[in-house]
């Protein structure tokens, strides 16, 4: 019988990995809880004013967008708009082979994944490296990033370092300290010969134009100093309206993210170089990047566009921290992703359908979203659509509901499933062929049938 | 591509017409981001430091403590503001290399690099760096110390008022303590792309 | 805080919704629910035609067939009593999960005055009836698991408050004790691997505690996490709040 992809990935998922998984994201959810409360008399108020904020940003998106596009030009930006993620890497490549650019340096930016920008430009032959530390380490084993803030979190040290020896990075060691040294040393050299820097945005602040990138390692500051040229790919709904909404999210992102106040490096670009700086881009392109958000703003989920990329979500969600990132098939994954996911796909939702199955519904993942995503009120609403859309991927392992919705609407017949259901305390349960009861007898015992007892008990005490 | 920009927007505003009306913009004010337990320090420098040394930064208040930390690790070798140097070179020893230009060609020669800030954040210890104020961009990241100045009045006393206050400037950096990464088995790392070492030095007028 | 719901009269008369996993399985919970309503001078009825509140369809997806159920409970309740229900995750389907449902039905209007009514029994007892201390006695250590369909409502607390309350009771704390016991509806039988994982972790957390009972709010939960314990061979006693309540009074001597 074929059961649910994520429930069997799950099944296959080494325990060392769900170990290491599932620690990494407890203590940060931990911490980052603690945090917030230590901090703050009202975080819960922060959520809910920046989900406000973000809901009123992409209900005014048209007018947000166009007043970004004049300041970013005002400031010296140039600005490209990609309806699909083929533009997008057309756009890129355009600018680059302008340039006569053969080598990018790229910061970690989701959008780049979602788009697959750097196999892209590999194929029309220009490097396209990585340079955030778990980002590079993905690269070179042709992996894919499991977490949306903590891409390795699958991997352990022994791993890092065999890929390491094998790239020709040092003989065999796993100390995490060498291991980020040597990092260090091989790309800061690669920053200087690159021609072009690639960031992602954070935010966009609409007011001022200015594109806001946060990071620990410098890795985006680095190629911001090294290179002639920075390209922004961003999704169009990471704008905020104001300058000083941005010390509301500032304040919410990191602590979110990584339980840190600030992450180490917060920049505020606007535009290339002053004239008088020596170092860093004289040219800026920001490409506002669609692939079906507007799509998503149509939908009745437009909410998950708030969404800005914490990963909170992930490391509270008890389902991901038993399945891990790569179990939902996506750049995207964890309660975001299982809304996202399916909803960027546009007319291949029906390949993602799944994934809003794949939760219990329990709610921590819109109790710690700095945007007050109501998450579980659009993983119900995908489920609806994937019923509707006959999606079978998502029906499978769920019993059909047809005739148990005509029995919980016949009382007589109720009653009399009630007296029957008895026959459940004799019969061997595993025996019996419906599914649904087979998975559960499988894993748990069945208490005993009671039916009919407490109505009856009910009616007694009415008799005189 | 302005085909682009017109579907784009388009698809926009139709995704949005059916909407009764639009979600209002909230108004708020920065009290709602104090953080508890905040001092009222007389001395903004002081609470600066403190913070700067929770996230592993390094407070300094005169360039001889400065000069002594780089010779006692070593690092002889350096770039600086040629606006700063003359007001810091005697209290650097002979021995010391300090140049000031950054020649791209030798990043590694450098172990350490001073550059002006442009503010600072007391609340999170934060370095508020400009493309204005950074004779270069290299300079304060490339090396693997670097020494940001700072003047008393410079320091803000918390993220709103930076805000408010962020210059008409194509690269402003909030730099909050040395670079650092959790990617490996997350275990914390500092000296990553960036500084391993991140200094503010307080310069009085 | 939901600011619009609907208090008892006087007289206190409410209508009982049982549950289905009550109807089917757990017949004392609902018997104790009634004692504890009365003992409280409520006067219960308990409409006969009622079956589910149309939840395990709604989850799965299939909101037709969620709608049809409902609606037989709308016409099952109908009237303007407050219907108190032992189970926090079937009081939010009817005061949240049917107004997604129904959003573009004509009788949404309908599906909403039931919401209004709705509360879980701790909630009930606390916040409509003012009861904040439970007479008797119970000399247990309890775990309470807060299920998550309580997560922001007043249940948690009211369940709370009462259970420390009574004398001889020590509510013990649970590791991690936010996170979710792994039941989710069907998902427990679509999801079985990641459903049965998730039981797992709870009842680690919980047997470190070592509580006499497990105590909760839902019987959904209870019937997993008990069914995963038996399985195993290493059961737990499990008891709804309304069957702690119940006993607790018993031990207090006649009323």
């Amino acid at each position: 019988m074929a059961g649910q992809p994520i429930d069997q990935f799950a099944a296959r998922l080494p325990a060392d990995k769900r170990a290491a998984v599932y620690l990494g994201t407890k203590t940060t959810h931990e911490k980052r809880t603690q945090l917030l409360f230590d901090q703050f008399a009202d975080p819960d108020r922060l959520r809910r004013l920046a989900g406000e904020i973000k809901q009123h940003v992409l209900e005014n998106l048209d007018t947000y967008l166009t007043q970004a596009e004049a300041q970013l030009k005002a400031h010296g930006a140039q600005v490209h708009w990609a309806a699909t993620a083929e533009e997008a890497c057309g756009a890129v490549l355009r600018i680059m082979q302008a340039r006569g650019a053969t080598k990018m340096v790229k910061a970690k930016t989701m959008v780049s994944e979602e788009i697959g920008l750097a196999p892209f430009l590999e194929r029309h032959g220009i490097e396209a490296l990585e340079t955030d530390l778990g980002e590079f380490i993905v690269q070179i084993d042709r992996d894919h990033p499991s977490h949306l803030v903590r891409p390795i979190i699958h991997k352990n040290r022994r791993e890092i370092a065999q890929s390491f020896e094998r790239e020709g990075l040092g003989a065999y060691n796993d100390d995490p300290e060498t291991i980020t040294r040597r990092a260090r040393q091989y790309l800061r050299h690669k920053y200087m010969a690159a021609n072009v820097g690639l960031t992602g945005a954070n935010f966009v602040s609409a007011e001022s134009g200015r594109i806001v990138v946060v990071t620990n390692e410098g890795n985006s500051r680095f190629s911001l100093a090294a290179t002639k040229c920075h390209i922004v790919l961003v999704g169009i709904e990471k704008l905020v309206p104001r300058d000083r909404d941005l010390g509301l999210f500032l304040n919410l992102l990191a602590r979110s993210a990584t339980a840190q106040a600030l992450t180490v490096y917060t920049e505020f670009i606007s535009g290339p170089k002053l004239p008088s700086q020596p170092d860093g881009p004289e040219e800026m392109h920001v490409i506002f990047v669609d692939n079906n958000r507007t799509g998503v703003l149509a939908s009745d989920c437009r909410e998950i566009l708030r969404c800005i990329r914490c990963g909170a979500c992930l490391n509270v969600c008890p389902v991901y921290r038993q399945v891990s990132g790569h179990a939902y098939r996506s750049v995207y994954p964890g309660p975001l992703g299982a809304v996202l996911s399916p909803l960027l796909a546009g007319g291949h939702f029906a390949e993602k359908a799944d994934l809003p199955k794949a939760s219990s519904l329990c709610g921590a993942c819109n109790e710690v979203c700095p945007v007050d995503i109501p998450l579980p009120d659009l993983l119900l609403r995908l489920r609806d659509k994937g019923k509707r859309a006959h999606a079978s991927l998502a029906a499978a392992g769920t019993p059909p509901m047809g005739a148990w919705a005509i029995l919980a609407s016949t009382p007589g017949a109720w009653k009399l499933a009630l007296a029957a259901g008895r026959i459940l305390n004799v019969l061997p349960l595993g025996l019996i062929p419906i599914p649904a009861l087979r998975a559960w007898v499988g894993k748990r015992a069945v208490p005993a049938w009671r039916g009919g007892e407490f109505r009856k008990w009910m009616r007694d005490r009415r008799k005189p | 591509m302005s085909d682009s920009r017109e579907q784009i927007l388009s698809r926009v505003r139709a995704a949005l017409a059916p909407l009764p009306r639009r979600a209002p913009l909230p108004d708020w004010e920065p009290a709602l981001v104090a953080l508890r337990g905040q001092r009222a320090d007389a001395d903004p420098w002081a609470l600066f430091a403190e913070r700067l040394k929770a996230v592993n930064g390094t407070p300094l208040t005169s360039v001889a403590e400065l000069a002594a930390l780089l010779e006692a690790e070593g690092w002889r070798h350096g770039y600086c503001d040629p606006q700063l140097w003359p007001s810091l070179r005697e209290a650097f020893p002979a021995s010391f290399i300090v140049e000031t230009e950054f020649d791209r060609t030798r990043i590694d020669d450098y172990q350490f690099g001073i550059t002006a800030a442009t503010g600072a954040i007391a609340e999170t210890g934060t370095l508020i760096l400009s493309d204005r104020d950074t004779s270069r961009r290299l300079g304060a990241l490339a090396p693997w110390v670097h020494i940001a100045t700072l003047r008393r009045e410079q320091i803000f006393a918390d993220l709103s008022a930076a805000v408010a206050a962020l210059p008409a400037d194509p690269n402003v950096i909030w730099v909050t303590g040395p670079s650092k990464t959790a990617d490996v088995e997350g275990i914390l790392i500092e000296g990553v792309h960036g500084p391993g070492l991140q200094i503010a030095l307080l310069v009085d007028r | 805080m939901r600011s619009d719901r609907q208090l008892p009269g006087a007289d206190r008369r409410v209508q009982l919704m049982a549950t289905c996993l009550c109807d089917a399985f757990y017949a004392d919970t609902a018997r104790a629910t009634v004692e504890v309503l009365e003992h409280l001078g409520c006067r219960v009825e308990f409409p006969e035609a009622q079956t589910c509140c149309g939840q395990p369809a709604f989850n799965g997806g299939d909101w037709t067939a969620s709608r049809r159920v409902v609606r037989h409970a709308v016409r099952a309740f109908s009237g303007d009593l407050p219907v108190v229900v032992p189970s926090a995750s079937c009081a939010a389907m009817l005061f949240h999960g049917a107004l997604l449902g129904f959003e573009r039905e004509p009788d949404l209007p309908a599906v909403q005055q039931l919401g209004r009514r709705t509360w879980e029994l701790a909630d009930f007892i606390v916040n409509a009836l003012g009861v904040r201390t439970w007479p008797g006695r119970c000399e247990s250590r309890l775990a309470f698991h807060r299920s998550c369909h309580a997560r922001g409502t007043e249940t948690g607390p009211a369940a709370l408050t009462l259970l420390s309350s009574i004398a001889g009771a020590r509510v013990v704390p649970v590791g991690e004790a936010e996170q979710c016991c792994g039941f989710g509806g069907t998902f427990s039988v679509a999801f079985p691997n990641v459903s049965t994982g998730m039981g797992a972790v709870k009842l680690d957390h919980i047997r470190a505690a070592r509580p006499d009972i497990l105590v909760a709010v839902d019987m959904s939960c209870m019937m997993h996490l008990g069914g995963l314990a038996e399985k195993e061979g290493r059961p737990i006693k499990t008891q709804h709040l309304a069957q702690v309540l119940r006993d607790a009074l018993n031990r207090g001597g006649p009323r």
